[in-house]
């Protein structure tokens, strides 16, 4: 296809090709001149919104240790966190094999909660290692 | 739960997990770090990560996660009460370079002057609503799920208007906007799109742009009610703080004031967009579409070498690329919208149904592509990876408006699926 084809059908016009200037027809604006060039203090608003008030979680009393404890590992979803999670159970099991590891992967998207999830860890675990956020 | 808990988050998510937590009641909580990626690390890679040292503390990272959980807690991480986060004083005073300053250094704005929300100005802006200055509009989140949404009031909104250089005639349609809840700036790793179609007689009274150029910066109506979106999703919810409240990898320059579009009435064969979701054509009405990306239409199957284009192939063709997790709106001029009537599609549901249809994948393809699933259901036991199948399953993945000044037959298009329409003249 020619280029004044192409031109064409991108709505230009083949002037372009002539390689001549096209003087622009514009009619400028004049900006508006201020009568008062003096810098006076102005009052502006705030545009925030309302956060909400936040309760403050105290965290959950910690462990005296892991020995003979239940530890699971929780995947959030995220793309490499069951990798991750994989090796930190390999980790476990290499260097602290007294610690019993469940993983478990949570259901939904990231977003969604998993009470069922949490119920089971609840009754039968110790503690949790969350991963990841990517 | 109440029992100790470790999170594991890579070293690129480090503010936005800190302050999530924060704003969750936990501030203090022992966020353990990897480095960054995990996506696509080998075993190998990711033990050596856990042999390695958290990159923000410097300590060894499994030593990191064992005292996460067994280390007695500090006098601060037992704290329980309440506290409201600062949001600053009601007003500012200074000059005006210094006002303008200000606001840009507390990420107030789009890093682009801004017209100083003085009260007489937001004053002049609540005159175009008869609303309260004190109604609740609404609340706002930059991710549902991940943060606390916020309130606000049409005066806050007022407020993000004039800063983004509305007029108060605009006031009801921006107000619309932000009584659905949605961000412009919605927080993920991918840098997504909004989009607000607009509908009805609102279009002609604010002599919005609908035709030549109507997507570009031509039109004061369109380009300050799409910033004011963009202005209200960062003031209003807390959002648009790269690196905390938006994690958009490499953002998106629709983000600047979004995709607005008023739809070409007058020139379109088919039916207008809130019409075909119930409302009434003399209603003004903005829709909300959300997604990955916005692209130029040109080209495509069937386009270029017929006497006639055969438009639907061309927009079958350029949606195949697109994700299935979102659907396609189709921005079509209205010499496409025409040149399509004359093609049998008389309805835009029509075309939908042809483009359901025919826009085809192999199930293989699916397999390896990302946001993108294979059916569920019985009929998911049967597929084979050499069968075709419907990248959608269901023609509401497409829809379309009607958008342009018929001086070429062009569409553009989107990997956004809608959400929901809204009354304007409700806000007036």
């Amino acid at each position: 296809m020619n280029r004044r084809k192409l031109l064409s059908l991108l709505g230009m016009s083949p002037v372009l090709l002539t390689g001549t200037s096209v003087q622009a027809q514009h009619t400028e604006k004049k900006a508006p001149v201020s009568k008062n060039s003096s810098q006076g203090k102005l009052t502006a608003v705030n545009p925030k919104g309302t956060p909400p008030s936040i309760q403050l979680i105290p965290m959950a009393p910690r462990l005296d240790g892991l020995d003979a404890k239940t530890v699971y590992l929780v995947d959030t979803g995220f793309h490499g966190s069951d990798t991750l999670l994989h090796q930190v159970e390999a980790w476990f099991a290499r260097n602290m094999p007294q610690v019993t590891i469940v993983f478990r992967r949570k259901a939904g998207p990231y977003s969604e909660d998993d009470p069922k999830l949490w119920k089971e860890i609840k009754e039968k675990g110790n503690a949790v290692i969350m991963a990841v956020g990517h | 739960m109440g029992l100790p808990t470790a999170p594991m988050v890579t070293i690129a998510f480090k503010d936005l997990a800190l302050t999530n937590a924060a704003k969750r009641g936990m501030p203090h909580q022992r966020i353990c770090f990897t480095p960054h990626p995990v996506w696509g690390k080998t075993d190998a890679q990711m033990y050596a990560y856990l042999e390695g040292n958290d990159p923000v503390s410097g300590k060894p990272l499994m030593k990191e996660v064992i005292d996460a959980l067994t280390k007695p807690l500090t006098a601060e991480e037992s704290l329980s009460g309440t506290s409201t986060p600062p949001v600053g004083a009601p007003t500012f005073i200074d000059t005006s370079d210094n006002l303008q300053q200000y606001y840009l250094d507390n990420g107030m704005t789009d890093f682009m002057p801004i017209i100083l929300p003085t009260q007489e100005k937001v004053d002049a802006m609540l005159k175009g609503t008869s609303h309260h200055p004190d109604e609740v509009v609404g609340k706002m989140t930059p991710a549902q799920g991940a943060f606390p949404p916020w309130s606000y009031t049409v005066k806050q909104c007022a407020v993000n208007a004039v800063m983004a250089g509305a007029t108060p005639d605009y006031f009801p349609t921006i107000l619309a906007n932000a009584s659905t809840g949605i961000s412009a700036l919605f927080s993920s790793t991918n840098s997504l799109v909004s989009a607000a179609i607009i509908n009805g007689p609102v279009r002609d009274k604010l002599t919005m742009n609908y035709g030549i150029g109507a997507m570009g910066p031509f039109s004061q109506p369109n380009a300050t009610i799409g910033r004011a979106w963009t202005l209200m999703s960062k003031n209003l919810d807390g959002g648009g703080i790269a690196g905390e409240t938006y994690m958009g990898s490499q953002g998106n320059i629709i983000n600047y004031n979004n995709l607005i579009v008023p739809e070409n009435e007058k020139d379109s064969p088919w039916t207008p967009f809130h019409v075909q979701k119930g409302f009434k054509p003399e209603e003004s009405v903005v829709s909300f579409f959300f997604g990955f990306c916005v692209t130029q239409g040109q080209g495509g199957k069937g386009l270029g070498m017929k006497p006639v284009p055969h438009f639907h192939e061309a927009m079958s063709a350029n949606c195949a690329p697109f994700a299935s997790l979102f659907g396609a709106l189709f921005l079509c001029d209205p010499l496409v919208a025409n040149g399509l009537g004359d093609l049998g599609f008389k309805t835009k549901e029509q075309i939908g149904d042809w483009l359901q249809k025919n826009t085809t994948v192999t199930v293989k393809d699916v397999k390896t592509m990302l946001f993108s699933g294979l059916p569920r259901g019985p009929e998911a036991a049967n597929l084979t990876d050499d069968m075709v199948i419907p990248k959608w399953p269901k023609p509401d993945a497409f829809n379309f408006v009607v958008v342009g000044g018929q001086t070429n037959p062009y569409h553009q298009l989107g990997n956004l699926s809608y959400r929901l329409s809204v009354s304007i003249d409700k806000w007036a």
